[in-house]
């Protein structure tokens, strides 16, 4: 247990240690925040939709904010992966699966903390139709601060299972950038999962990537009403279950073959 | 002319060293396919929904994103020593050997590397300019195509310009790069939109500090047929050059900046 | 008639960003003086080593010469040409190899770099022809030009590296730590090229090493730095003199266990059979030490140990307050 917590706390004296690239990366990424506000409501201003445009904008920047909790590449480990000095792990006396998740969680919990504050507190000082709304209702926030946890787990098994996958490839590189691409996508990054075409939504809405950040955002926002939070909560957890078993059983049969390709 | 020569003979050297493992090349040059083909896929969905933006149609709006990309990647994949190797060598010391040679540190920089994986990028760029033409039935004249040309060379300066912004601040240690970010990738994603979608702020930012809208929007809103401006017409033949400005401005800047450069490193 | 490289007070000073103190705001700025009132003069045809603990100004002297860093004062001249002033026109002269990092071409075959070096320098093709094949030739490459870098070792990496920074036939080159990491094999070839260098083509060589052994094989003249000054410049055999004042003797005698009768200023240490015994022959006469080793026993062998050169270095930098 120790070890898993001091992943944590490495994680964290990293980010403080570059508070100044942090902070670039944060201004940085307000002003994506920024651009894509402004392109959806000059959309807006032409062809007003069902969906008020404050759930849009909202949408924008809870995704903007929680961006480094889709995306955290750590290139330390894929380096790792690469060169084979993965072998050095498998000597320790720990469960390797146990051992990655709680890096990649650990990564993406103190990436996102750090981030998230300020970007959601500049976001809410931001005018009406530009910035974050409050959300829906007591219940709705309380249900997706839930969904926004399982979300962290979901998307930590997701990626050691990635990383489990492009292990197997002859090139992570490009493996990693194109599952890191579908992620963005179908996490709503891109674009917001609500922006989709409607007869998308039935499927989109059950993939894993959507139990990321779109469920905890559509709960916030009120488009799931708190009365329905209990079949999302359940979806996400049913993936998160999936998802670390087919990981645990991934690493497994890698954790042979790396055996078997030795030094 | 031995300036050519010589980056002629760097790309080729390039193209040799990046395709020594053909299967990772070609891997990684589909997962470009991929990155691009996201983004274009969101334009596509976006004309889907909203079908026009202001008075943009969505022929207009598959040209814009085309022209960026196009513009972008080109760049990109034939500039990558300014857009992604510069602060690098700065930052380890690589410089020093550059400085140690006679020849131009601008033209080592530009040869010391290249991005043929882009070519994916510059081809979803180009469909979707092919498809806004035909859809916003664009007539074709030399005046045009040339004027096309114009523009994608001058904002290829200016993109290249903005990317040595990162190199200075390497050269001053100043840890904040990302900041950069917000003109380069956030100017490529910004305007990819036309101009006019952007509150006055994010217009004169687009237009004044890093002229996008200059070098590559106003000639193509001409080249639509929807001036953005309704300035006299030979001005659109002169604002790009406002991306060679820049690009100028920024190299002095650099050459400036160059006297504090102090090879880190051993 | 002012010499071939010609320096006087040369100055630089480096700004380094301190990590900042807890509860302060800004980064303190801490100035570094990396050069003070450096002056030497070297004549075209020298060999000349340049020595000095870490962080002395070694590389920093170079990186002037070289071009690369402009000097906060003083005078700098190379064949008569201000460095960083005339950049293109003064490096078209030097050849520089760093010991650290590359200047080749990592998945290509070395002789791809060469090409492409013949284009960045403007060499024409016969002469880079001739001068390629003399190289390869000196540095024992034929075989190995179409080799990609990556797969060259160690050893064949720095001659390949030393080729490519002579092709447009420089008359000065910098060295920096060329035989870093080098075995044993490769460290000789390494010499002997670089002497027949200096001797055939009358390159002048400037080196900054740790290695002392080069220093010794190769450079009649040394340069020592420490703190940013130049601490010393002439002969080794002078450097080393000012330093060398104790002598080792190893002993072994017919009987076991005989043991001389000496004072506590000279220790002896046993070893098996052999005695080690060293002393300073300002304090305790050679003579005398001789004749009390005859008294102890009959002496099997003796032999009077040559002086450790890096031993020597290190008491030098001590003693230098380095």
């Amino acid at each position: 247990m120790k070890a898993y917590l001091s992943a944590f706390r490495l994680r964290r004296r990293l980010e403080l240690q570059y508070r100044g690239a942090v902070l670039g990366g944060i201004i940085c990424q307000m002003f994506f925040g920024l651009i894509l506000i402004a392109v959806y409501r000059a959309l807006y201003a032409g062809k007003p939709q069902t969906m008020p445009l404050r759930e849009i904008t909202s949408y924008v920047w809870l995704q903007q904010a929680f961006f480094r909790m889709l995306l955290a590449s750590d290139p330390e480990l894929l380096d790792k992966i690469r060169t084979g000095s993965i072998a050095y792990d498998l000597c320790r006396p720990l469960n390797l699966y146990g051992f990655y998740y709680a890096r990649i969680m650990a990564q993406k919990l103190m990436g996102s903390l750090l981030r998230a504050a300020p970007m959601l507190v500049f976001a809410f000082l931001l005018p009406e139709g530009w910035g974050l709304m409050l959300p829906a209702s007591a219940a709705g926030l309380a249900w997706s601060l839930a969904a926004l946890i399982l979300g962290l787990l979901c998307v930590s098994a997701l990626e050691n299972i990635t990383m489990g996958f492009t292990m197997r490839t002859l090139d992570s590189r490009g493996m990693q950038a194109m599952l890191n691409m579908l992620l963005m996508i179908f996490a709503g990054n891109i674009l917001p999962l609500t922006l989709f075409p409607d007869s998308w939504q039935p499927v989109i809405r059950l993939l894993p990537y959507a139990q990321l950040l779109d469920a905890p955002i559509r709960l916030y926002t009120g488009q799931v009403p708190p009365e329905a939070a209990r079949g999302v909560l359940q979806l996400q957890t049913g993936w998160i279950l999936l998802l670390i078993g087919l990981g645990i059983l991934f690493w497994r049969q890698n954790q042979k073959r790396i055996v078997i390709q030795g030094g | 002319m031995d300036v050519i020569k010589l980056y002629l003979h760097a790309m080729r050297m390039q193209i040799k060293s990046q395709t020594q493992y053909p299967l990772s090349f070609l891997m990684q040059t589909a997962a470009q396919l991929v990155m691009e083909g996201g983004e274009m896929l969101a334009v596509i969905l976006l004309v889907d929904r909203f079908e026009r933006m202001n008075r943009w149609e969505a022929g207009d709006l598959y040209f814009f994103f085309g022209l960026m990309a196009v513009t972008f990647y080109l760049t990109e994949c034939f500039a990558r020593g300014i857009t992604g190797n510069f602060p690098y060598l700065i930052r380890t010391g690589q410089l020093d050997t550059f400085l140690a040679r006679p020849r131009g540190i601008l033209t080592q920089v530009i040869c010391s590397a290249a991005d043929p994986r882009r070519i994916t990028c510059i081809a979803v760029g180009v469909v979707s300019l092919v498809i806004g033409c035909r859809m916003s039935a664009v007539q074709w004249t030399a005046g045009k195509a040339l004027l096309m040309a114009e523009a994608i060379l001058c904002g290829s300066c200016l993109i290249q310009g903005l990317f040595m912004i990162e190199a200075i601040f390497c050269i001053h240690s100043v840890k904040s790069v990302e900041l950069v970010n917000a003109l380069t990738y956030g100017g490529r994603s910004a305007c990819e939109y036309p101009i006019d979608a952007f509150p006055r702020p994010l217009r004169i930012l687009f237009t004044v500090v890093a002229p996008f809208a200059l070098t590559l929007q106003l000639p193509g809103s001409v080249i639509l047929g929807k001036p953005l401006y309704d300035w006299p017409a030979w001005t659109v033949y002169i604002t790009p050059l406002s991306g060679v400005a820049v690009f100028g401005l920024i190299w002095l800047w650099f050459q400036g900046a160059m006297r504090f450069y102090r090879s880190t490193g051993s | 008639m002012m010499s071939y490289i010609h320096v006087r007070n040369l100055e630089k000073q480096f700004t380094v960003r301190q990590k900042r103190a807890k509860g302060t705001m800004l980064r303190e700025k801490k100035i570094v003086q990396a050069l003070r009132e450096v002056s030497f003069d070297v004549e075209q045809g020298e060999l000349l080593g340049y020595i000095g603990p870490n962080g002395a100004g070694k590389s920093t002297t170079v990186k002037i010469l070289s071009g690369i860093l402009t000097p906060d004062g003083g005078e700098v001249t190379v064949g008569g040409r201000v460095p960083w002033k005339e950049r293109k026109a003064h490096v078209r002269r030097i050849g520089v190899v760093f010991g650290q990092r590359t200047q080749l071409w990592w998945d290509v075959p070395i002789q791809d770099s060469y090409d492409l070096l013949r284009d960045v320098y403007r060499i024409g093709e016969t002469d880079y022809r001739t001068r390629l094949k003399e190289l390869a030739e000196a540095l024992q490459l034929e075989t190995l030009l179409r080799t990609p870098l990556r797969q060259l070792s160690l050893g064949q990496r720095m001659r390949a590296e030393l080729c490519g920074s002579l092709l447009h036939r420089p008359e000065l080159l910098f060295l920096d730590e060329p035989t870093i990491g080098l075995d044993a094999v490769s460290k000789l070839a390494l010499r002997d090229f670089l002497q027949w260098e200096n001797r055939e083509q009358g390159t002048t060589i400037l080196l900054t090493t740790h290695d002392m052994e080069d220093i010794v094989a190769l450079c009649p003249r040394v340069m020592v730095l420490g703190h940013g000054r130049k601490l010393f410049d002439g002969a080794l055999q002078d450097l080393l003199g000012r330093y060398d004042t104790l002598r080792t003797v190893e002993v072994r005698y017919e009987e076991t266990g005989a043991l001389p009768d000496l004072p506590s200023v000279v220790p002896v240490q046993r070893e098996g059979e052999t005695l080690h015994i060293s002393y300073a022959p300002a304090e305790f006469a050679t003579a005398e030490l001789i004749a009390r080793l005859q008294q102890a026993g009959t002496i099997r062998e003796l032999t009077v140990q040559p002086q450790n050169i890096d031993r020597l270095v290190a008491a030098m930098y001590r003693e230098m307050d380095l």
